[in-house]
């Protein structure tokens, strides 16, 4: 027999892992978003003792959220991108995610590995390659104004939302993809055989049959592409820099970029981390349900 | 970072009963508490890094007064940070670190520099001065010379981050460079620094495309609130700073270091018009976007231009259609760089021959024209010259700062009091949020 602490062991680099690049990092930042200012150099002195916390950075920053606050208008305009780009993923993502698990059969490995291509190459070049082709006089509009499509070139880089919002999606949906595959190639094809042959036809097979079971999947991919949206201020500011399409990262990134104060940065980060950790609890009680529900 | 007992702000150490019960009712409410009810034992206000002192003049940071083109100040040396003697000999050998922005100093001038005092010369860079400063003062960086700013001078000097200099070992500070920076405005006698770049602040645009005759405007800045024609091919830069006193500069005021909210919100109000106006953009790279053709319009630094002519040009033709306006003395903002010895170098002889090397007539104009495009505070460059051997255009010999634009009546935006600070940075969160 093997010792009671050699399987919990294995655990424990994962552990340290997380304890020393997430919860010490993190836990820097609460204390800074809870500390004070360095009155010299304007720097922040964290506040490590709970005791001796000063909420009044988090405080003035909430009440800075709510409606009329100075932070409303960003708050709503990230949640409006956020939300469209997700929804943008599940409009094409899901028909590949299906496509590669239940009917591509010699290609399914082809097209994984074209799934994971994107990933070869960072996301900055590829967003610069974005920036590149849609530009004034780039092959986008090159082909477009070709095609007789429009006659001047488009400012796709004008500061629009609608590109921004094709850049987050662009960027993100390989993530949303695989986990969403896994999940359907999981998913044992007897259950829709059995809906079949009690008289559903294919499209109710697959919203009470494949689409319930592909529900942790498509959680998980969703959660896996919008935390990161929420807190996404490079894209913005690469394909418009437009303060009109400026995301809650944004602000984060001014406070914490210079300027007397890093707390309110640190205020924004941890309220932010706050609501993603709401939506979290929501995708591991769906998890929770689903997985009481397949017990059953 | 060690700290003086008299500079500890308010509150530090004992805490009244008050406090104790606000803090730890915080902790233990945290986040799930409503934000009035934390407001209710909140102090958001709490960086005490002055803003008055004994008298009614306000000071900044460290309690040092502020220093303004027309209020000259000598800054103080400390008992434990004084000067090196003169006459000791160069450190050899081993790593020289220069801490800078990334691409603003000349790689073959640091090879030079190596190659004549037997040292690896390495440049440590860093995104902005306040991440900057914020990386010294936490020892994660321990450099021999630092890039610095005339606004952020006296928290680097109460920080005791930087040394003072002993000038016998930069003759080329008196020989070389404009009278006016010799001795500058905020820091009397160049104790803690010496010009790197001078620059101004105003608009550059492509005649191409901007049909308006900028110049001939009663109010030149007006343009960007009449820049509909323009919309998405607009920027002003992304500098807090900046940004705002240039609205302020619109509406006549001419103090670009107000304090007054009232002034500040309504600079804030007017730039917020511009969103539907033009679609207004923000971003610091007008160098490229304009001879690009990708920015028609934007607000841009007198260096930018240069920078454009000297390595952005598509063709050669583009360097005849950019065009840069600032405004006259007195009405617009001028800025400069500096270089400064750290406090913990162990190099400070090398670190004082760097500064001198940098300033060698040579040296300044081979950084300026080769890689920076900045220009250095000397004597020996005019626009002029630059313009006979075919280096600029004469239509950007305005990029080209001369030692008049300086003095008691001009605008440079310094430091302000914490509380001001703070005022600017909110105005811009507030614009920058669309």
């Amino acid at each position: 027999m093997y010792p009671r602490w050699l399987w919990p062991a294995f655990a424990l680099p994962g552990v340290v892992w997380l304890i020393i690049l997430f919860l010490l990092p993190f836990y820097a930042v609460v204390g800074v978003a809870f500390g004070g200012i360095d009155p010299i150099l304007q720097t922040p002195i964290p506040a490590w003792n709970p005791l001796q916390w000063n909420i009044g950075w988090v405080s003035d920053t909430l009440s800075n959220l709510a409606p009329g606050g100075n932070y409303w208008v960003v708050v709503v305009r990230t949640l409006e991108y956020v939300v469209i780009s997700c929804a943008g993923c599940i409009l094409i993502g899901y028909p590949v995610a299906y496509y590669i698990a239940r009917h591509a059969s010699r290609t399914k490995n082809m097209l994984l590995i074209l799934l994971i291509l994107p990933f070869w190459i960072s996301y900055l070049m590829r967003m610069l390659a974005w920036v590149n082709l849609l530009a004034p006089d780039g092959f986008v509009n090159r082909f477009l104004m070709w095609a007789h499509v429009i006659q001047t070139p488009y400012g796709f880089l004008d500061g629009q939302s609608s590109t921004v919002m094709f850049a987050l999606v662009y960027g993100y949906i390989p993530y949303f993809i695989l986990p969403l595959y896994a999940s359907l190639d999981r998913i044992d094809r007897s259950y829709l055989e059995a809906a079949r042959d009690l008289g559903a036809s294919p499209s109710r097979a697959f919203w009470h049959v494949t689409l319930p079971l592909s529900k942790t999947g498509l959680l998980g991919g969703l959660v896996l592409i919008a935390l990161p949206m929420f807190g996404e201020y490079y894209t913005p500011n690469m394909v418009s820099s437009a303060p009109t399409t400026s995301m809650f990262g944004n602000q984060i990134d001014l406070y914490f970029h210079g300027g007397p104060q890093p707390t309110i940065g640190a205020a924004l980060t941890i309220i932010l981390s706050a609501f993603l950790v709401v939506l979290m609890g929501y995708y591991m009680l769906s998890i929770h349900r689903a997985s009481k529900e397949l017990a059953q | 970072m060690a700290r003086h007992p008299k500079e500890r702000p308010p509150g530090w150490g004992a805490w009244s009963r008050r406090e104790f019960l606000c803090r730890s009712g915080g902790a233990a409410l945290g986040l799930s508490s409503a934000s009035a009810i934390l407001a209710a034992c909140s102090n958001s206000t709490n960086a005490a890094g002055g803003s008055s002192g004994a008298g009614s003049e306000p000071v900044g940071p460290g309690g040092l007064p502020l220093a303004r083109p027309d209020r000259r100040v000598k800054l103080p040396i400390y008992a434990d940070n004084k000067p090196i003697e003169s006459g000791l000999q160069p450190e050899t050998g081993g790593t020289f670190n220069v801490f800078n922005y990334p691409d603003y100093i000349y790689g073959s001038l640091l090879k030079e520099f190596g190659k004549k005092y037997n040292v690896n010369v390495q440049v440590t860079p860093f995104d902005d001065i306040s991440s900057g400063i914020a990386r010294l003062a936490s020892g994660a960086v321990t450099p021999d010379v630092t890039e610095m700013t005339p606004d952020n001078l006296d928290k680097v000097v109460a920080g005791k981050l930087i040394q003072p200099l002993n000038l016998d070992y930069i003759p080329n500070l008196q020989k070389n460079v404009w009278p006016e920076l010799v001795s500058p405005f905020y820091d009397v006698g160049s104790q803690y620094g010496v010009p790197y770049t001078v620059y101004k602040t105003g608009l550059a645009w492509r005649t191409d495309q901007v049909k308006e005759d900028i110049p001939s405007m009663p109010q030149p800045f007006d343009i960007f609130w009449e820049s509909q024609a323009y919309a998405g091919k607009v920027a002003l830069l992304s500098e807090v700073r900046e940004t705002i006193a240039m609205a302020l500069l619109r509406k006549g005021h001419l103090d670009v270091n107000t304090e007054d909210p009232k002034l500040v919100n309504a600079a804030v109000a007017d730039l917020k018009q511009l969103y539907s106006i033009c679609n207004i953009k923000v971003g610091d790279v007008q160098y490229q976007t304009i001879p690009e053709d990708k920015a028609w319009l934007n607000q841009a630094w007198s260096g930018d231009m240069l920078s454009a002519t000297f390595y952005y040009l598509p063709n050669k033709a583009t360097g005849k259609l950019l065009r840069f306006w600032s405004p006259p003395k007195g009405k617009g903002p001028i800025q400069n760089d500096m270089w400064s010895v750290c406090k913990g170098t162990k190099k400070p002889v090398l670190a004082h021959l760097f500064l001198n090397f940098m300033l060698d007539n040579g040296h300044a104009y081979s950084n300026f024209i080769n890689f920076n495009g900045y220009q250095p505070p000397l004597n020996e460059i005019s626009p002029t010259e630059l313009v006979s051997k075919g280096l600029i255009p004469e239509t950007l010999t305005n990029c080209v700062m001369t030692a008049d634009e300086l003095g008691p009546t001009s605008l440079q935006e310094m430091t302000l009091t914490i509380q001001g600070d703070q005022l600017w940075q909110n105005g811009y969160s507030d614009f920058l949020a669309g």
